[in-house]
């Protein structure tokens, strides 16, 4: 059977990176002693994956992964016994028998929300932000972006679906970022960051909570 | 430190995983009355690693009174934010700063890892020298095999252990504890140290020096012992092993569970360290090792395991061990693998056998290219075996497979430089020889040089390192012999860490002031080629009037003063200069399994049961 589950990623196991990660998971399961469905092949591995990466740093409330079992099992006993031997700062949250739907959960993908903490060098003000951010909404955001041919101009300005609940506390500031996320890509959250910082002036520490992955389950209905 | 403040520093290295902790199996002791600092003196990747701080973190762990942390070498990015932030370095487990320990203990495998243990005392706020230090500050103490001859780094240790952990954590600790309860001084403590079998405090001896070479030890304190005997723990089936072991977050070098069959090795070769400093041999039980493979495969979910030892093919139970392995753990896919496999063990089947589950790599160590060379260093393998063992290899279907050897045994020549290229053509040829339906597709045969480092407490620890230009002119020479050969590439090990290496494993006291004027010059992690900064030793090494040279390509006389000779290994020395005689002769010793060679000599010779019956005859 393929098992669904989604799991939060909290405190210092952020700075666990996304491979970390399914070795993480594996072994999580073979303290479990689940019944595990393993590839053919030279290396057998857990058929283990993942809906998508989560930046090394980021924590997370919900993160999605399936996973092929050689028996069938209840949800609720899978997501209790992989809890019983997680670290402590992983959690599986939910799980769901994945029944007759076979596809990876990345396409189902549509769109993230991003908890985001700065941290500036200096005091701003509300104002100062939102107009910031109001003209960032209003028309291109050229980046500066990383791809396979080269470092180029990209505008992010279509990944980005808004910001809101922005407030600010002398050098701190808080909002909530809604950007795409799907298979073929999501909105580098880094590089809007850095954008705003350069806007505003200033150099900034930021913490980031992924809070949900907005995921379209009609496919499995 | 504060956790954001710290958080936000580790965020900014390349790697975080190396210093947050958290991982699976954790010790947690806060109320524990001792704080012990276990310190690696290198990236945290290789320091978990490494079996023997696993041993000593569950041991110390066992203790009530105790609660061992954990430190590792920060990395150069990790190193440059605590300085930038004023910060000091921190254990893994509470985050506490190494200066709010009760006892900083660093484990000393190989020498290169020296100037890390400076980087971690000055980010601690410790002073380097022992006697610098005041009544308050952390005892420093440290094990492992470089003890063997630790004075270039005895100015700066408060204790030294040497030999077996076990036991000698625990002894230590007793008598810390009791030292400490009746409000003793530093000073007082170190004579009650003093007086445990395998420790060794160096600041109660002092060394003379004449002719520019090692002259003598003095004895400053009476209690203290004339010479300090290696402890060993005579039966490792009662000894404590790892308990659960700590499962790290990100990947590190020796990523499995690691059963030590057994310490020690009976071979001899004359070049090896290990193989003299771990005898005698002490094997586990089987029961014992399948009894720990399968805690240890429940508390950790890893799916490897590796049966560990200095010559597991030697392991008397090994055609039983790893069948009943695989089979054990057939439906959880638990593969096994054998390091330290010798060429001559027969280990058809048992490859077989591993190679069902996963195909690892295959590593085999001739050491040297010529049959005299390896009669030379009592190596007792034969070209036959390289051969056979390869062709069975080949046959199972592996097509890969690492050959180590030495350039610069002694008594080298040209000749046994080329022989290594020949024996690397026999093993392509029959490779390449096979049809094609019996062997994989097309063979990855590496060919590794490392150069010779003559080291404490083996048969050649008189003989001298040659020179760097002559590594340089032998690598040459071997690089171009290898050219050509059908599947083999070569890999040769940067010569100025080898001269480091040999002039720190036979340096004396001197070297310490070296060490650090390197350390001030930047020498960090002088293990990894692309860290080592020859200049900074360069510089070090002339503004105290010493040279690297004069310690690593020196013959020292048969009859000189050793600056390790008030160390008891337990081997003999007549029995080391037996061996170097005949090593110049080309004779080879036997296996001591099948016949005792008197190793141990009179004075210690019941620290060895292998052959309690005591035929005491040597050949």
């Amino acid at each position: 059977m393929r098992m669904i589950a989604s799991f939060y990623k909290h405190d210092e196991v952020r700075f666990v990176s996304h491979l970390d990660m399914q070795r993480l998971f594996q072994r999580a399961f073979r303290r479990a002693n689940l019944p595990l469905e393993y590839s053919k092949g030279f290396n057998p591995h857990p058929l283990l994956s993942f809906a998508t990466a989560l930046s090394v740093g980021y924590t997370s409330d919900g993160e999605y992964f399936d996973v092929q079992l050689s028996e069938d099992m209840m949800p609720d006993e899978f997501a209790s016994r992989v809890n019983d031997v997680l670290p402590k700062g992983i959690r599986i949250v939910d799980a769901v028998d994945a029944g007759d739907f076979k596809t990876s959960l990345t396409p189902l993908m549509r769109s993230a929300a991003y908890e985001v903490e700065m941290n500036f060098n200096r005091g701003i003000s509300l104002d100062e932000l939102n107009s910031i951010l109001a003209t960032l909404m209003s028309g291109e955001i050229n980046v500066m972006k990383r791809t396979k041919g080269g470092i180029k101009p990209v505008d992010i300005r279509p990944m980005l679906i808004g910001i809101e609940n922005c407030g600010v506390d002398g050098s701190k500031a808080h909002m909530l970022v809604h950007g795409k996320l799907t298979a073929e890509g999501g909105l580098p959250l880094e590089l809007l960051l850095g954008t705003i910082c350069e806007r505003l002036g200033v150099t900034a520490d930021y913490r980031v909570n992924r809070k949900n992955i907005e995921m379209d389950w009609t496919v499995i209905g | 430190m504060d956790s954001d403040r710290l958080n936000s520093l580790i965020a900014r290295t390349e790697k975080p995983t190396r210093f947050m902790g958290g991982e699976l199996n954790m010790r947690m002791k806060p109320d524990a009355e001792f704080k012990f600092a276990l310190c690696f003196p290198d990236t945290y990747e290789i320091g978990m690693s490494h079996l023997g701080s696993r041993i000593i973190y569950n041991v110390l762990n066992n203790r009530e009174d105790t609660f061992c942390e954990r430190a590792y070498a920060p990395w150069v990015d990790m190193e440059a934010l605590l300085r930038e932030n004023s910060e000091k370095l921190f254990s893994l487990e509470t985050k506490r700063p190494l200066d709010e320990f009760d006892i900083i203990g660093f484990s000393l495998l190989y020498e290169m890892c020296y100037t890390n243990i400076l980087t971690m005392l000055e980010l601690s706020g410790i002073p380097f020298l022992s006697k610098d230090r005041g009544e308050d500050a952390p005892l420093i103490v440290a094990g492992g095999p470089c003890v063997c001859n630790s004075e270039p780094i005895a100015d700066i240790m408060d204790v030294l252990f040497f030999g077996d952990g076990e036991e000698l954590n625990n002894d230590f600790m007793d008598v810390y504890a009791s030292c400490r309860h009746r409000g003793l001084n530093k000073h007082d403590m170190l004579v009650e140290l003093s007086k445990i079998e395998g420790i060794y405090i160096p600041s109660f001896y002092e060394p003379t020096y004449g002719n520019d070479s090692f002259a003598s030890l003095r004895k400053l304190e009476p209690a203290a012992p004339d010479r300090i005997k290696r402890r060993i723990v005579h039966d490792l089936d009662l000894a404590e092993f790892t308990g659960d072991l700590v499962v790290p977050y990100m990947s590190i070098v020796h990523d499995r569970i690691a059963l030590e069959l057994f310490r020690g090795c009976t071979r001899g070769c004359r070049f090896c360290q290990a193989g003299f400093i771990y005898r005698p041999v002490r094997e586990r039980r089987m029961k014992t090792l399948l009894d720990f493979a399968d805690k240890q495969i429940k508390c950790t979910g890893y799916d490897e395991i590796s049966l560990f030892s200095l010559s597991s093919g030697d392991y008397s139970e090994i055609h039983e061990m790893v069948p009943t392995i695989l089979d054990r753990y057939k439906d959880d896919r638990v593969s096994v693998s054998l390091p330290s496999l010798r060429i001559d063990s027969f280990i058809k089947d048992d490859l077989k056998k591993i190679q069902s589950v996963r195909k690892t790599g295959l590593t085999l160590a001739p050491e040297a290219g010529t049959q005299r060379l390896r009669d030379v260093i009592n190596k007792g393998v034969n070209e036959d075996d390289l051969l056979r063992a390869v062709g069975d290899a080949f046959r199972s279907g592996w097509h890969g497979v690492k050959l180590y050897f030495m350039i610069g045994l002694p008594t080298e020549t040209d000749e046994d430089i080329l022989g290594i290229a020949e024996l690397a053509r026999k093993v392509s040829r029959e490779f390449y020889s096979m049809p094609k339906e019996m062997r994989g597709k097309g063979l990855r045969c590496t060919v590794s040089a490392s150069t010779f480092v003559p080291k404490s407490f083996t048969p050649f620890q008189w003989e001298p390192q040659i020179s760097t230009d002559e590594v340089l002119r032998r690598q040459a020479l071997l690089r171009s012999a290898l050219k050509g050969i059908r599947g083999v590439e070569f890999n040769c090990h940067f010569s100025e860490t080898s001269r480091l290496e040999a002039c720190f494993a036979r340096g004396d006291r001197r070297l310490v002031s070296v060490l650090i004027g390197a350390y001030k010059r930047g020498a960090r992690f002088d293990s990894w080629d692309e860290q080592f900064k020859k200049e900074a030793w360069d510089e070090a090494f002339m503004e105290n009037g010493l040279s690297c040279e004069q310690y690593a390509n020196r013959t020292i006389g048969i009859d000189e003063p050793l600056a390790w000779q008030h160390m008891d290994s337990l081997i003999s020395m007549e029995y080391l200069k037996r061996e170097y005689e005949r090593s110049k002769q080309g004779i080879v010793t036997r296996d001591c399994r099948s016949g005792c060679n008197g190793c141990f000599g009179e004075h210690c010779k019941e620290y060895c049961n292998m052959h309690s019956s005591g035929s005491e005859e040597t050949e």
